[in-house]
């Protein structure tokens, strides 16, 4: 099969983002000017990489860019994680993608953008589920989101590192996807989700991995009342997902990391992408292209769509 | 363990003639947590209320619900009731059985078991419920009245007359309103401007009120007892503190031909110009649209005029902040052309009539201004074409009026009695001339009405026709009218040279973008809502704001000056007291959950979500969290809905009780 598929940037790419994110890490943590970067280092299986927090400067060398640098560090920003999050100013490697995140943060006074340090990264695109860490990043391997992009080169960075070579047009996949489920009749999208839902083993794992889920106690986490029943069965199921999708509706970035991170492959990504849609149509709103103060949903406009008021 | 008390009301037969309220309280009796249950027939009456606060007493009861009628009704009685009998008045729920139970179903069986249905979720409400204490906020008083006609003057009198700071703002260069447009009032027949003018010199004169003419509402924030109103005083171009009104200026002044808006548009004003002599303040305005050293850079002849050097093109638009703690609204009515549809507009035109393209057919206030000692002609009736004197009037009452099939269904109100009070003041001032008036009905109840118009047709010599027109034309100088006489069944034809519009009273054309800005809720046409037709008529739903004059619906002077002290009144009573009390029903924000994403603040219409910051003992900050401020807050529970970690919640609605209450359906 691979060899059907064109490889999309050389070795020499990530090289030089590796290289320039290092060189902007010593710099910045030897000045002072931040207390820790939040960035990639190189995982213990060749080619996969685990989040990290660099405090020294020595040793930034550790800081890696490769095709496996799927996870939204945003992530480790949010007070859901602050026990990870270093005080002070902090520096992070932000692909375009992370950066929408980065935005809706902002928004959402969970983070100042004066304590905020952003090391943009110009992204060819990042491997997808079933690619094996080996693997070089091609047109087979590129993760399906990253098909998709329009925002390779990230906008309102501090600085950005690296710079995308020419790519090849993507045939989209997700969008395919959104099409089909949207050609569903109300009866068959309910049988598709109900489907997936019952699957759910209520892991929690894309709560855990979701930027934009920052509570420090999660609703479905209280008792008195309880609003959701935490036992994974059908009902208990689908309403944490219907709760888990409104809640995020106007503010998911699509980092997808809720998808990737969900061990029972329930495509949590397609209903949020629906979600963002629907906010598209009805309020011509697309999550976090910049900080906004506020949301279509927690806004009123006279021009708001009002068809639902029968 | 609660012990719950809940009484059941019959409502005379209003409930009981279909709900069984005996089984209702025999069934209450027996759910958990219910100590006492019974039925009375007038819960609210005095042995009603005995009867509840007996059994607070004898039952040890913990909580009261009352089975009855909208909470909007009586649960201040049933709770003052509680508080009497030493509950915590908020400890005390109405189960509506009333207007969702009894008035609206037939079936006895399933009435009364949605009757109780519903008494057993308000149990799980009260047994759940929290003591809650009132919240007092301090009052500031001074008020402020917006609109200075007849009613805002009166408004902002009676309140600086006992000794209360007034803001008066008033859209125009005067104040006055209409009032200072008309000619005679009746059913006296005294010259308006006598009896205004002196008011409008009392209220810019009282050391009590500050005028600010030529200004509007920019913005209002707060709530009651502690509004802050932002006020955008329009650039007038001449400066208030030195100009002493000599009119120098207005002689200067080389742009003499523009149609006056207060004469409407009959007589000619400057571009530096008051409205009209008597104007308070006499401060002339310039209207920039005309004035030549605005349009072309050159001319400025009043500026060298002015002696004081009053005059300043440079003036830029000042917004003002004043706090207030009360605010009547007095913005009064506007006249509508209905010559054709306006845009927008549900209401139907009146081509047929007209308007706008017979010069000689003129509206009310037109002949208000022709028969004025102030207005155009010098109080002599000419008619707009030709300047000659009308030997034939036609008047037509309800133009716009009650009529349902054109968009609007009320009674004007005023226009039968302005109407024979023109047909009077032509038969004064024109002896040779016959006024005809078409007519539906002759409304004419208060005191001394229907007596001045029965002088119109007796003894003024004016000739009512029952019947409506159905058509205008110009036939040489003469206006043909076509109507019937429906007491006489013929059809009638009169040469008319001058013809007179009783046209429609609407509110103001921006009144709905004021109301706004208020938070203050207006009917289909515009005009402001009471908060209760019959009881509550001066005040607005939203507390510390209240109505005076035609902006709540067309009235006449006595009306409007009745209202006007009324409400003045109403402020009084708010500013006899030095702190006010609140319901406590506010919302409350759990700060051990909340993560500050401030959606609520997004969300909260009263703005009172601030920010907290929570420290440690060594003054390091921990987080930022949000507080409701209980004074601002109106305790809508949007907030709650909106919190995505359920970290806020309105006292009163908690989740716990509603989700019993969910659970126990």
């Amino acid at each position: 099969m691979q060899q059907n598929h064109t490889q999309l940037a050389d070795d020499s790419y990530f090289a030089a983002v590796t290289n320039a994110i290092r060189t902007e890490t010593t710099k910045l943590l030897s000045e002072g000017t931040v207390a820790a970067v939040i960035g990639y280092q190189a995982g213990t299986r060749a080619g996969t990489v685990i989040p990290t927090i660099i405090t020294d400067a020595a040793k930034a060398g550790d800081l890696v860019f490769s095709p496996g640098c799927v996870n939204n560090l945003a992530l480790y920003l949010t007070k859901a994680k602050k026990e990870v999050r270093p005080a002070g100013k902090v520096a992070i490697i932000a692909k375009g993608c992370d950066m929408r995140a980065l935005a809706g943060l902002l928004g959402e006074s969970q983070l100042k953008r004066e304590e905020l340090h952003i090391i943009g990264v110009a992204c060819v695109g990042v491997k997808g589920a079933g690619a094996g860490s080996g693997e070089a990043l091609t047109t087979g391997t590129i993760a399906r989101k990253c098909r998709e992009c329009t925002v390779r080169a990230p906008e309102g960075a501090d600085v950005v590192v690296g710079a995308v070579p020419p790519l090849p047009e993507f045939s989209p996949v997700e969008a395919e996807e959104l099409a089909r489920l949207e050609a569903m009749t109300p009866a068959e999208r309910w049988a598709f989700w109900k489907g997936h839902f019952s699957r759910c083993i209520r892991c929690m794992a894309c709560r855990q991995v979701c930027p934009f889920c920052y509570c420090e106690q999660c609703l479905c986490d209280r008792n008195r009342p309880q609003a959701l029943e935490t036992t994974p069965r059908p009902a208990g199921n689908m309403a944490w997902h219907i709760v888990r999708a409104m809640h995020l509706a106007g503010r998911c970035a699509g980092c997808t990391e809720c998808e990737r991170a969900c061990p029972m492959d329930i495509p949590l990504n397609l209903l949020n992408r629906k979600m963002a849609r629907e906010l598209k149509t009805l309020y011509d709103f697309e999550a976090g292209l910049v900080p906004v103060e506020k949301g279509p949903l927690t806004e009123y406009r006279e021009e708001d769509d009002q068809s639902f008021i029968k | 363990m609660s012990r719950i008390g809940v009484f059941v009301c019959h409502c005379g037969e209003n409930i009981s003639r279909t709900v069984d309220v005996e089984r209702v309280a025999a069934y209450a009796a027996q759910l958990p947590g219910v100590a006492y249950a019974t039925d009375y027939k007038y819960m609210c009456s005095d042995p009603g209320q005995n009867l509840l606060k007996k059994a607070v007493a004898e039952h040890q009861l913990t909580g009261i619900v009352v089975a009855a009628c909208s909470p909007r009704m009586h649960e201040k009685t049933f709770r003052k009731a509680a508080q009497a009998a030493g509950l915590n008045p908020f400890m005390c729920d109405m189960a509506n059985i009333r207007e969702h139970c009894s008035w609206v179903h037939e079936n006895r069986d399933e009435a009364t078991a949605k009757a109780s249905d519903i008494v057993r979720l308000m149990v799980e409400r009260v047994k759940r419920g929290k003591v809650l204490e009132p919240i007092t906020v301090p009052v500031t008083k001074r008020s402020l009245v917006i609109g200075g006609g007849i009613a805002g003057i009166q408004a902002a009198l009676d309140i600086a007359d006992a000794g209360h700071q007034v803001v008066l703002v008033e859209r125009e260069p005067s104040i006055g309103g209409h009032m200072a447009q008309l000619s005679e009032t009746f059913p006296t027949l005294d010259c308006s401007q006598c009896i205004m003018t002196p008011k409008m010199v009392d209220a810019a004169n009282h050391p009590n009120i500050t005028l600010y003419s030529w200004s509007e509402i920019e913005s209002i924030d707060g709530y009651i007892g502690n509004f802050s109103v932002t006020i955008r005083r329009k650039a007038r171009s001449v400066d208030e503190d030195k100009c002493t009104g000599c009119g120098v200026c207005m002689a200067k002044c080389p742009q003499k031909k523009i149609p006056n808006v207060f004469d409407r548009n009959l007589g000619l004003r400057t571009a530096i110009y008051v409205p009209f002599p008597q104007a308070v303040p006499n401060t002339p305005v310039i209207d920039r649209e005309h004035c030549l050293k605005f349009k072309t850079g050159k001319c400025g002849l009043c500026a060298k005029a002015c002696g004081p050097q009053a005059i300043d093109f440079e003036q830029q638009d000042q917004l003002v902040t004043e706090p207030v703690g009360a605010i009547v609204v007095a913005t009064g009515f506007d006249l509508y052309s209905i010559d054709r549809k306006p845009e927008g507009s549900s209401i139907e035109g009146y081509g047929e009539f007209g308007y706008g393209t017979i010069p000689d057919v003129i509206d009310g206030l037109t002949f208000e201004r022709l028969a004025s000692a102030s207005g155009p002609t010098g109080g002599k009736i000419l008619r707009p074409s030709d300047g000659k004197e009308p030997k034939q009037v036609v008047f037509i009452q309800c133009v716009g009026s009650r009529a349902r099939e054109k968009g609007i269904s009320y009674c004007s109100k005023i226009c039968c009695m302005y109407t024979a009070k023109h047909t009077m003041l032509y038969h004064h001032k024109v002896h040779d001339g016959r006024a005809y008036v078409f007519y539906m009905d002759a409304r004419t109840p208060g005191k001394c009405y229907d007596e001045f118009w029965r002088r119109a047709v007796e003894e003024e010599e004016a000739v009512y026709i029952r019947g409506m027109v159905s058509r205008l034309y110009q036939r040489g100088d003469k206006v043909v009218v076509m109507g019937s006489d429906t007491l006489v069944g013929v059809q009638v034809e009169i040469e008319a040279d001058l013809v007179v519009l009783a046209t429609a009273v609407q509110a103001q054309p921006n009144a709905d973008s004021l109301a706004q800005k208020l938070g203050i809720s207006y009917d289909k046409y515009n005009f402001y809502s009471e908060a209760h037709a019959k009881l509550r008529p001066v005040e607005c739903a939203t507390a510390g704001i209240y109505l005076a004059g035609a902006c709540q619906g067309p009235k006449d002077i006595p009306d409007t000056v009745s209202q006007a002290s009324a409400a003045a009144a109403k402020v009084m009573t708010l500013f006899a007291k030095d702190q006010l009390e609140r319901e406590p029903i506010v919302a409350r924000v759990n700060e051990r959950n909340c993560v500050g994403c401030f959606a609520c603040r997004k969300v909260c219409p009263y703005g009172a979500i601030e920010e907290k910051e929570i420290r440690d003992r060594q003054g390091n900050l921990i987080r930022t969290v949000a507080h409701v401020n209980p004074g601002v807050c109106g305790g809508c529970g949007t907030c709650q809905a909106t919190c995505p970690s359920k970290s806020v919640e309105l006292d009163g609605y908690t989740d716990e009780q509603i989700v019993a209450m969910i659970e126990a359906l």
